[in-house]
């Protein structure tokens, strides 16, 4: 019992609070894990029920606006659960599209961030240490700056009169403006642009650990460097490019501001769904079903991630 | 097969008109101002087994990535089997190397692991199977081919990283440290598997190591390296019992050295009048040198004879007290700390399982070998 000894000797008044934690069963490890675990309770799992409750509730004019779950009728408990929020998501091919819509942008903007971030992890594992702490920093910098200015200015690069245009129409490579603003490619620049860093680090950490004798021993046996490089660096880097392709997935499958900024009329993502039906219609049930079917979309890709980094932690 | 012709066969280095298999001319290599490598010359023969030995930084490693490619020489020349190496990158070399830490690919199976070069190659799939499967069993590691390199022993990733080096049949095998990753009973077997293997192949190995016993069991000829430099080269044998100069000496195995000054220079004999020793040494061959010259003789510690009586038939003794006794079980190893100050280390092997008259702590001793058994270095 010494950690409890120590916990003993070390607060005032530790006595007391370390006979009243051991009694409930909790004591140096368990404590550790008990901090961690209260959190994810009271911040996630509470507020997760509360709008699962909801989405199984029936909208009404009403402050909240819904019906209750359950009342109590003279001696009798009556439980209604209405599944007709999520059916009527099935049914409104609105919702199915926008699903649709927001993997497909988020997948399609995850693979162009691996294609451009994986590039820059690898020269930033390879280079000098002192040059390779100076590129990091350059990577996380853009961090220092609010997330909306920095979407904000890309409407400036992007618009009819912006700087883009401007540069193009000065040089004469095209006559009148090009419409980036607003459109999906907007959006994917947005996004791209955002997450960079959340590709670039995961890589450059396992990149950065990456045996050079792999690569020589590989060169050795008669690979080109990039027969090398599919073989070797690419197979063993992936935990890394799914670490990293999971960061920028999983939160722009949600992406509301990125869209909502840059995006046009047309682009249909279900984070602005979920606003809509929230702010707009003030339809919290089925706003509260559109975000738990995202949660369950999600979990597909969390679990496979999880899977991928158990079977690397048994080669290690 | 006849006599002369098994000796030179055995030792082409000796023939005159043998071609070297691999040539190393004026090889110089330079970090920035620092000097890894420098002017190094060297051949080496078909079918040899070949150590670069020497401390950790001597340049043996260095030596061994120009001869794969990985580091590029900042002067001099290579040449393996009549072709110059310049500019030759590694993955066009025919010359495979063993790593240090095996580098096996983690996320493949041993198969895979040694199909690698194969493939590379460009050889028929069927080829590749059958080449995997010969060299499986050579290794003796055959029934481990689906396994991953984690789930196998150091000693058993020591023979797929063996096998793979090998299954490419290069001209030339290159092993950095084969042994040093294993524990000493298993590097004992495996020393004399790796010689019947090669033998096996007739490959030529070059093999780089700090371990002076793995290099004397190993190998034909040796190399010692010090800072850079080859400082001998020679069989195991005459390393051993004719060094060069004072850091071959003392680099392989344990040696007295008696410094001292040439008092007396014969026609086939010398006197060395040496202080630290005690005594004048008498050398039965001709060295030469000045009178007054320094000069030092090396006298292996088993060379020596200790004895509390009278060793009058030697013909150089000295006497000292015993400081320290090391009990080894075939050999006890007296530590005499002899009048001079100077410490001497005299080994004796155990042939009776006990001896009444082995001297023991403190003992006044005396000390004497033959006038053969010392060998003069004056470098």
């Amino acid at each position: 019992m010494s950690q409890r000894e120590t916990l003993n000797g070390k607060l005032p008044g530790g006595a007391f609070l370390g006979r009243a934690l051991h009694r409930i069963g909790l004591r140096g490890r368990g404590l550790v894990i008990a901090i961690p675990v209260l959190w994810l309770f009271l911040f996630f799992l509470l507020p997760f029920l509360v709008v699962a409750k909801i989405s199984l509730s029936e909208a009404a004019i009403a402050r909240p606006p819904y019906l209750p779950l359950w009342n109590w009728d003279d001696g009798f408990l009556n439980i209604t659960l209405n599944f007709g929020n999520y059916l009527f998501l099935f049914d409104d091919p609105l919702y199915l599209s926008a699903y649709i819509e927001s993997v497909k942008i988020a997948a399609v903007s995850t693979v162009i961030t691996l294609l451009v971030g994986y590039p820059m992890a690898y020269l930033i594992a390879r280079s000098a240490p002192d040059t390779r702490n100076i590129l990091l920093m350059l990577v996380i910098l853009p961090f220092w700056t609010s997330f909306l200015l920095r979407v904000y200015a890309w409407i400036g690069f992007l618009k009819g009169n912006g700087i883009i245009n401007n540069i193009l129409m000065k040089i004469g490579l095209i006559n009148e403006p090009l419409v980036m603003l607003q459109t999906d490619f907007a959006v994917y620049i947005g996004i791209v642009y955002t997450y960079l860093p959340f590709m670039i680090l995961p890589l450059f950490a396992n990149l950065v650990k990456l045996d050079q004798s792999y690569l020589e021993a590989s060169a050795d046996l008669g690979a080109r460097p990039i027969t090398t490089f599919f073989t070797v660096t690419l197979p063993l880097s992936a935990s890394g490019i799914i670490a990293g392709c999971m960061l920028v997935f999983i939160p722009a499958v949600g992406e509301f501001v990125i869209p909502a900024l840059l995006g046009g009329p047309d682009t249909l993502m279900i984070g602005r769904v979920l606003w809509n039906e929230f702010f707009s219609n003030r339809d919290w049930p089925i706003a509260s079903a559109v975000a738990i079917v995202m949660l369950v979309v999600l979990v597909i890709p969390i679990m496979l991630l999880r899977k991928a980094q158990a079977a690397e932690a048994e080669v290690q | 097969m006849t006599t002369s012709q098994t000796s030179t066969t055995a030792k082409p280095w000796d023939a005159p008109d043998a071609v070297p298999f691999m040539q190393i001319k004026n090889i110089t290599k330079k970090f920035g101002s620092v000097v890894a490598v420098e002017n190094v010359s060297l051949d080496v023969y078909k079918g040899e087994i070949f150590c670069l030995l020497g401390g950790s930084g001597c340049g043996k490693s260095t030596l061994l990535r120009m001869l794969s490619g990985f580091e590029v020489p900042t002067s001099g020349q290579i040449i393996i089997d009549g072709e110059d190496q310049a500019g030759v990158a590694p993955y066009d070399r025919q010359t495979n190397m063993m790593f240090q830490s095996y580098a096996l690919f983690p996320h493949m199976t041993v198969e895979k692991n040694i199909a690698y070069g194969l493939k590379r190659d460009g050889l028929p799939k069927k080829e590749i199977a059958t080449r995997v499967t010969d060299i499986l069993s050579l290794v003796q590691m055959d029934g481990f081919a689906t396994r991953k390199p984690h789930q196998l022993s150091g000693g058993q990733r020591q023979r797929v990283a063996l096998a793979r080096s090998l299954v490419k049949k290069p001209k030339l095998l290159m092993l950095d440290e084969p042994l040093g990753a294993l524990d000493k009973k298993l590097r004992e077997e495996t020393q004399f598997e790796l010689i019947k293997i090669q033998e096996s192949l007739g490959v030529t190995f070059v093999v780089v190591t700090h371990d002076q016993e793995e290099a004397m069991t190993l190998s034909s000829r040796i190399g010692v390296m010090n800072k850079g430099e080859i400082v001998q080269v020679g069989t195991p044998h005459e390393i051993y019992e004719f060094p060069r100069n004072r850091f071959v000496a003392d680099f392989i195995g344990s040696v007295n050295l008696f410094e001292g000054r040439i008092k007396e220079d014969g026609e086939n004999h010398v006197v060395i009048a040496s202080p630290e020793a005690g005594t004048d040494i008498y050398v039965p061959y001709a060295v030469s040198g000045v009178e007054g010259q320094q000069i030092a003789i090396a006298v292996r510690p088993e060379k020596m004879e200790i004895s509390k009586a009278d060793l009058g038939d030697m013909r150089n003794r000295t006497t000292g007290t015993v400081d320290e006794i090391a009990y080894m079980g075939n050999v006890s190893v007296y530590h005499v700390l002899l009048d001079s100050g100077k410490r001497v280390r005299v080994s004796q092997s155990n042939r009776t399982r006990s001896n009444e008259d082995a001297p023991t702590y403190g003992d006044r001793v005396n000390l004497g070998w033959a006038g053969r058994a010392g060998v003069v270095v004056t470098a």
